[in-house]
């Protein structure tokens, strides 16, 4: 009695114990991957369905456990939990897609900023190593021509900058205003030296004695620097470079009561400026 | 008296359910599966080596599909054709992926090379 309840349990058993079917282990396993991929994050909706069709799938298992119909749907859960996977994938490559573009632009903007600042820097340092080279070659010159006009004029340093005396005795006749021929080639050569500096400005100060009315001397003294700046932008010195300023009998340097303080007095002084500005700009 | 006419009605109503039952041979919806067949091939499912087999799969399937229905096996054919719109529908999916995939790796690519070019 025994051994015959045992036989109708393990032939009972055995009928019931039905091997799971390829189709659905396939699907649990396509299921569990999508699951555990960027389908949860980026497709959710896609795994819910892959999901769903699992559900069916392994309720119809356990109703109809190899029919046609379980198959089936273990075979659909199977191909839309790959799909799930799929769209998930997609949406990351896509989302890397975009960071990528994105950083591409940045750093490409980066790039031309920095491009861009390195232009500016080195024009900057190019200019910067310009104006020291110029101011180096200027300085060169001015030194250079100080030795020339030294050997012409007296010559002093003031707050003005350097000052080019020369005697109004040997420019001009008393009482006129038009250069004498010795004048001109004593211009010619002072004009020649400061044509070597001529990015510097100069002013031209015609100055008299006290003799006579101020107001005369006045016209007198400009009338005399406004010939001898004519004379230098004939002989080719920058006209925006230039300026004539008649200071008449008021800034002696010598005497008035003596002869020699008086001839000290009438003169004009060319004064080279030491910053270098057109006068017309 | 009275019963037995609800008794013959109701074996007329069963009768006659059963007769339209075995009768009316459904037509089988393949419009699902034949679009998305079409869809897939519209995107290029060919020329990407695992699209391509799903599409191929698709299309038997849907063949099957059609030849279980001509034998009568109706609910089968519907059965068989959820295969294919399955196989079609992830045909076209990975079909955008694979052009996905390869944008984002050139996008990639072109940030690499920007870095290089501009250490």
């Amino acid at each position: 009695m025994k051994t015959l309840l045992f036989m109708f349990l393990v032939v009972f058993f055995a009928g019931c114990a039905t091997a799971t079917p390829k189709e659905l282990i396939s699907a649990r396993s396509a299921y569990q991957q999508a699951s555990e991929g960027p389908a949860a994050r980026l497709a959710p909706a896609e795994l819910h369905k892959a999901q769903v069709a699992l559900n069916k799938a392994e309720k119809s298992f356990k109703n109809d456990s190899d029919s046609y119909k379980t198959l089936d749907l273990a075979y659909v859960a199977q191909r839309k939990s790959e799909l799930a996977g799929a769209l998930g994938a997609m949406a990351a490559d896509k989302a890397s897609k975009a960071n990528s573009n994105s950083a591409y632009e940045s750093e490409q903007a980066d790039i031309a900023k920095q491009a861009k600042q390195d232009l500016i820097d080195s024009q900057k340092r190019a200019a910067d190593a310009k104006v020291k080279r110029d101011l180096s070659d200027s300085e060169a010159r001015t030194a250079a021509a100080l030795a020339k006009l030294e050997k012409l004029a007296a010559v002093k340093e003031d707050e003005r900058g350097l000052v080019v005396t020369l005697s109004g005795s040997v420019l001009f006749r008393s009482n006129e205003s038009s250069l004498l021929p010795a004048a001109k080639a004593k211009l010619d050569e002072v004009g020649k030296a400061l044509r070597t500096v001529s990015e510097r400005n100069l002013i031209i100060e015609g100055h008299t004695d006290s003799m006579g009315k101020a107001s005369y001397n006045q016209r007198l003294s400009q009338q005399r620097a406004d010939t001898v700046r004519n004379y230098l932008i004939d002989g080719g010195y920058p006209a925006s470079r230039i300026r004539a300023s008649g200071m008449g009998q008021g800034s002696p340097v010598g005497d008035n009561s003596s002869a020699e303080g008086r001839a000290n007095n009438r003169r004009v002084e060319i004064i080279i400026e030491r910053e270098s500005h057109a006068y017309n700009e | 008296m009275r019963n037995s006419i609800v008794n013959m009605l109701f074996t007329m109503v069963v009768l006659s359910t059963a007769i339209a039952v075995g009768c009316a041979s459904a037509p089988l919806r393949t419009e699902a599966s034949t679009s998305g067949i079409r869809a897939a091939e519209e995107v290029g499912a060919s020329d990407v080596p695992q699209a391509s087999l799903h599409l191929q799969l698709a299309k038997e399937e849907l063949a099957r599909a059609q030849k279980l229905n001509e034998n009568g096996e109706e609910e089968q054919a519907a059965s068989m054709l959820m295969r294919a719109e399955a196989d079609a529908e992830l045909a076209v999916a990975l079909s955008h992926g694979n052009a996905e995939r390869l944008e984002a790796k050139e996008a990639m690519e072109r940030v690499r090379q920007l870095r290089h070019d501009n250490p």
